[in-house]
């Protein structure tokens, strides 16, 4: 157990041990994840694909700190977050990871700019104004920053809650189908602007989706099946998605 | 349809169960307050009726006697008349003497003396103990009297009569009299037998002759025979007129309370309909999508509205029903707190709960068509909007968080000019009432306009106090309290009409106080104020002599009341003190000329009185034959027309009042210990039975205690719609909470500590609260300032004084209740898991 952390604390950010997550009790118990071993290398793109039911959003869910776990481990760098209480927890979400949901990212009494920095703000950091500046005009953000969230486009509400993810340079960036709600167009540029940021700034993103084509866009696929690991594929490609998704049974 | 309607009752049971609260707390104070002051007019009504009880036929010396006749009562030899007449079965006469009666402590007190009616059903007074008086020297007590004086069955009874004679009487019961013109003067009161009441007072003076018919008799037969009986010169009316009579003149005392606890129970009209319009108005904007999808799978917009219709109309009678009986409960509860504080009637108070139709139905009403009319406009608001588009919607986005509209403003302008125009033309009302009631009702006016405004400076509010909170769930609370300003200012409004009306009363009751101290201790100039407890009764010259032989005493001024016809005053009513007192001792507020150096034939004479007479300085004026020069003006009412000295009042004096002083003012040496002196007087007073000291810390005590009383009575009405208020903060935070279980999550996910959610919930929470006090308590004072001036006139001028630690305490009430009704909600929300929460739809 110790060899395995000294072994993925050097090269990476995230990783599960035997994880199992169950919903429900006796007849109708579910095993959503059932003894999961995975394992995210920092400075990567990670995809994790899977049909409907195959439990990839409750891993991330885990992996993420957001949810509990019914057996199993969970490190974030050196860190066995299903160790941590709720405080804790709360806390490593706000200093070491970041988050891009579906939809839903912002929060609407808050303008883009207060939006982006809120989880800095949470933590009593102050913003470095250069690492702002950079996010806001990579992602074109520049002239929106004072609009409300109802006051722009599905793509800039996506593309802010990408600044506010990037703007602590987490450790790990989690994206729960970033582009589910976006036309291909937007959701082209949010998945170029991810894929930029792991390339560039050395980030490390690990997105949940089941569109191949996002999918395309990682370094690496991790395929889900009824919560059990069914194989990676890396360097992906939208046909070599596809394949292996219809092997799957998808 | 039903079904889909039911089925979402039953799915929404913990959003529903909260608006019913606020529907059924709305609707139990609006019924408790009408159930109380049906309770008061009964409880009143049945009081004085207690008089004409079982009386068939009454007597009265006819309207149109002349003087003597009235002066000597109905001859006794009519009794008998009435009593031998055919058809009754018994009758007595009424009447009652004044005496003195010395309590434990050997004080005097006035008390009527009433002799006991020989015909049981005749006796206007309930036997609590004992037995009523049978022999001459055997007497009953009123059980108030008897506590005042400590008195009790057993014990002896001592009266003293018009000479100063003392009549003892053994006690043998107690009773509880009904109420009356005797007993709402508070004064005590005694029954004795007839024959008992001739001992203390020789001559009767019957003004009231009572008979109960026979059987089979009825009231107008009884009546006729009587008339026959007795001849002219009489009315007699039967037992139903003489009730009907009795609650006419009653009607007016029982009928202001009434007013005022119908004013209090417009207020919770209004401040309930708020709270239920907003809980609806949030619950049915919440469910949009919801509607939305019906419309989506086929149901027709009015299907849609009428589902919402019916749902409203079936919480509303739920509640409402709930809501009544809670307001029983609440009248109940009130009725016991009047008990408590003492009443006119003191412990003579008994709950009651009369229920009329009206209250039945303005119970419904509030509860039923606020609640529907509450659905209507959002439901309405909910189907117009295309099905696809409300899908879509989220909340608090750009439609239900429209800008206050024009004509909103405009409505408020007009409704603001009209209570302008209300309170200007108060403002020049003379008399004290009409100002009073008319400026009051402006003001509320006033209020509606400022009300109908609210989502214009709410917001602006919030933002002023958001700018001093610091950290970051604190500004993220001020920005929820502003993301909806027509919510948040319709669920402050319920607050701030409620402490807008106790900071009013506040201000216009401390003002009040402040000046009555001024007053007191503008107009008692004196150390101490000695004064007779028994009208009749006053203070002789040799208790004047002796207390002004007692050390330290530098002063002694005897006051002197005499009444005396004038040719050219309404009334020649005057107060006589000694020359030298004038100006020194006696100090009114002059309006022109001199108080110093008066001579017995000249006057200083109230401004009001010379005005309606067209008197001046200068001028002269006759009092019971004696010829006044008027030397100078007062503005004071407290010394009748005018003050004369000592030997003119007793020049007019009439020859059978009784011989002394009523007060006498006493003025100690200067630097004399005030405790000292105390302890001297009350020596030589304790000689006089009837002798009482007063001083002006202690008067001011007094008329303080009187107000802090009818305080209380009106902070116990106002705390119920601040109640009510409170809880429709907690409502809207709990709704809001549901509302934004995604936001919540989404908070958590990015770092907020559930205890930081926690504490968001509670500021915002204060800060509606807070808005609605402080925006009340600015408005209160506001109108308080108004009223005051309004009342003041020139004779009786309030100085403005705000009281800072009462207005302090309500504020600080204020947000302990909002971190009270934050509680709930904010457990709520910090108890949801992130995933969940972000799954919600």
């Amino acid at each position: 157990m110790s060899a395995l952390v000294s072994e993925v604390g050097t090269r990476t950010a995230a990783a599960a041990h035997n994880l199992v997550k169950v919903y429900g009790k006796g007849d109708t118990a579910v095993r959503a994840l059932d003894g999961i071993n995975v394992a995210f290398e920092a400075g990567r793109f990670t995809a994790i694909m899977g049909p409907s039911g195959s439990g990839k959003s409750t891993l991330m869910h885990c992996l993420a700190g957001l949810d509990t776990v019914d057996g199993g481990s969970i490190h974030i760098g050196q860190t066995e977050i299903t160790k941590l209480n709720d405080k804790d927890l709360t806390k490593l979400r706000r200093d070491r990871v970041g988050f891009v949901f579906q939809a839903f990212n912002l929060l609407p009494t808050l303008t883009a700019q207060q939006n982006i920095l809120l989880g800095l703000e949470l933590a009593g950091r102050k913003p470095d104004q250069q690492w702002f500046d950079t996010i806001v005009n990579v992602l074109g953000l520049r002239d929106r920053l004072h609009h409300r969230p109802t006051e722009l486009s599905g793509g800039q509400q996506q593309r802010v809650a990408c600044a506010r993810a990037l703007v602590a340079r987490p450790e790990v960036i989690f994206a729960d189908e970033p582009t589910g709600n976006l036309d291909s167009r937007s959701g082209a540029e949010v998945l170029d602007f991810l894929r930029m940021s792991v390339r560039k700034l050395g980030q490390t993103v690990i997105m949940v989706t089941h569109d191949p084509v996002a999918a395309s866009y990682a370094d690496r696929v991790v395929l889900l099946a009824d919560g059990r690991l069914a194989g990676e594929i890396h360097q992906p490609t939208t046909e070599s998605v596809v394949n292996a998704l219809t092997h799957l049974g998808a | 349809m039903l079904k889909t309607i039911l089925a979402g009752l039953r799915a929404r049971t913990a959003r529903l169960v909260l608006s019913s609260i606020a529907i059924a707390l709305g609707v139990a104070f609006v019924t408790g307050t009408l159930v109380l002051g049906d309770a008061v007019e009964a409880q009143t009504r049945d009081n004085f009726a207690r008089s004409a009880r079982n009386v068939d036929a009454a007597v009265h010396l006819a309207d149109n006697s002349d003087n003597t006749v009235m002066r000597d009562g109905i001859p006794a030899d009519v009794l008998q008349k009435v009593r031998s007449t055919q058809g009754v079965a018994g009758a007595d006469s009424r009447e009652y003497a004044s005496a003195a009666l010395l309590g434990s402590d050997g004080k005097a007190r006035n008390a009527a003396v009433q002799p006991l009616p020989s015909t049981e059903k005749l006796r206007d007074f309930n036997l609590k103990e004992g037995k009523f008086p049978a022999k001459a020297d055997e007497a009953a007590i009123d059980v108030k009297t008897a506590q005042i004086a400590k008195l009790k069955v057993g014990d002896k009874l001592k009266l003293l009569d018009k000479d100063n004679v003392e009549h003892s009487f053994s006690i043998v019961g107690t009773y509880q009299q009904g109420a009356s013109s005797m007993s709402m003067s508070g004064s005590d009161h005694v029954v004795v037998s007839p024959e008992g009441l001739r001992t203390i007072v020789p001559d009767q003076r019957i003004y009231e002759i009572v008979a109960v018919a026979a059987p089979g008799v009825s009231q107008q037969q009884l009546v006729d025979n009587i008339g026959k009986a007795i001849g002219s010169g009489y009315k007699v009316q039967t037992g139903e007129q003489l009730t009907q009579e009795t609650l006419a003149q009653v009607g007016d005392a029982a009928g202001e309370i009434k007013t005022f606890l119908l004013a209090f129970a417009a207020i919770s009209l209004i401040v309930a309909g708020m709270v239920i319009y907003n809980t609806f108005t949030i619950l049915v904007a919440q469910r949009t999508r919801e509607l939305a999808l019906l419309r989506c799978v086929g149901a027709e917009r009015g299907q849609v509205f009428r589902s919402v219709l019916a749902e409203a109309l079936f919480m509303g009678l739920v509640a409402s029903v709930l809501g009544i009986l809670g307001g029983l409960g609440v009248s109940a509860g009130l009725q016991a707190l009047v008990g408590t504080v003492g009443g006119p009637s003191g412990d003579d108070v008994q709950i009651r709960l009369p229920i009329s139709w009206v209250t039945i139905a303005a119970g419904f009403g509030v509860g039923v068509l606020v609640t529907v009319l509450s659905a209507v406009l959002p439901a309405r608001r909910a189907t117009k909007v295309a099905p696809v588009a409300a899908l879509r919607s989220q909340p608090d986005s750009h439609d239900d968080v429209a800008r206050t509209g024009k004509v909103r403003i405009i409505v408020a302008s007009l409704i603001a000019l009209i209570g302008a125009a209300g309170v200007y033309f108060g403002l020049q009302q003379e008399k004290e009432e009409p100002a009073m009631f008319i400026t009051g009702g402006a003001v509320m006016v006033l209020l509606l306009a400022v009300l109908l405004v609210g989502p214009l400076y709410v917001p602006l509010v919030n933002r002023l106090f958001g700018k001093a909170l610091r950290g970051v769930p604190a500004k993220l609370a001020s920005a929820n309290a502003g993301r909806n300003p027509k919510r948040t200012a319709a669920t402050t409004a319920a607050l701030m009409i409620g402490v807008t009306i106790v900071a009013m009363v506040t201000v216009v009751a401390g003002s009040g106080r402040e000046t009555m101290n001024q007053q007191v201790d503008k107009r008692f100039p004196a150390d101490y104020e000695v004064s007779s407890n028994v009208w009749n009764q006053p203070l002789t010259q040799k208790f004047a002599d002796e207390l002004s032989k007692v050390r330290n005493v530098s002063q002694i001024a005897p006051e002197l009341s005499a009444y005396g016809e004038s040719d050219k005053l309404k009334y020649g009513d005057v107060t006589g003190y000694p020359a030298d007192a004038i100006g020194s001792l006696v100090r009114p507020e002059l309006a022109g000329g001199t108080l110093t150096g008066l001579k017995d034939n000249e006057i200083i004479l109230r401004e009001k009185e010379a005005k309606e007479a067209g008197l001046s300085i200068g001028s002269s004026l006759k009092i019971s034959d004696k010829e006044f020069k008027v030397v100078a003006l007062i503005k004071d009412n407290s010394y009748g027309a005018g003050i004369v000295t000592l030997p003119a009042a007793q020049s007019i004096l009439k020859d059978n009042a009784p011989k002394g002083y009523q007060k006498l003012l006493v003025k100690l040496a200067p630097g004399t210990d005030i405790a000292v002196a105390r302890a001297d007087l009350e020596r030589v007073i304790a000689t006089s039975p009837v002798a009482v000291l007063n001083s002006a810390a202690e008067t001011k005590a007094e008329l303080n205690s009187q107000i802090d009383q009818v305080l209380l009575f009106i902070w116990a009405l106002v705390g119920l719609a601040l109640i009510i208020a409170l809880f429709g903060i907690a409502n809207t935070l709990t709704l809001s909470v549901l509302e934004r279980t995604r936001e919540s999550a989404l908070l958590r996910a990015l770092g907020l500590t559930r205890g930081q959610l926690r504490q968001m919930l509670v500021v915002e929470s204060i800060l509606m609260a807070l808005i609605g006090a402080v925006v009340g308590v600015l408005l209160g004072a506001g109108f308080g300032w108004l009223l005051v001036q309004a009342i003041s006139n020139a004779e009786f001028q309030i100085s403005f004084a705000i009281p800072f630690g009462q207005i302090g305490v309500m504020l600080g009430l204020a947000v302990i209740a909002a971190v009270i009704a934050a509680a709930l909600p904010a457990r709520r929300a910090a108890r949801n898991s992130v995933v969940a929460g972000m799954a919600e739809a």
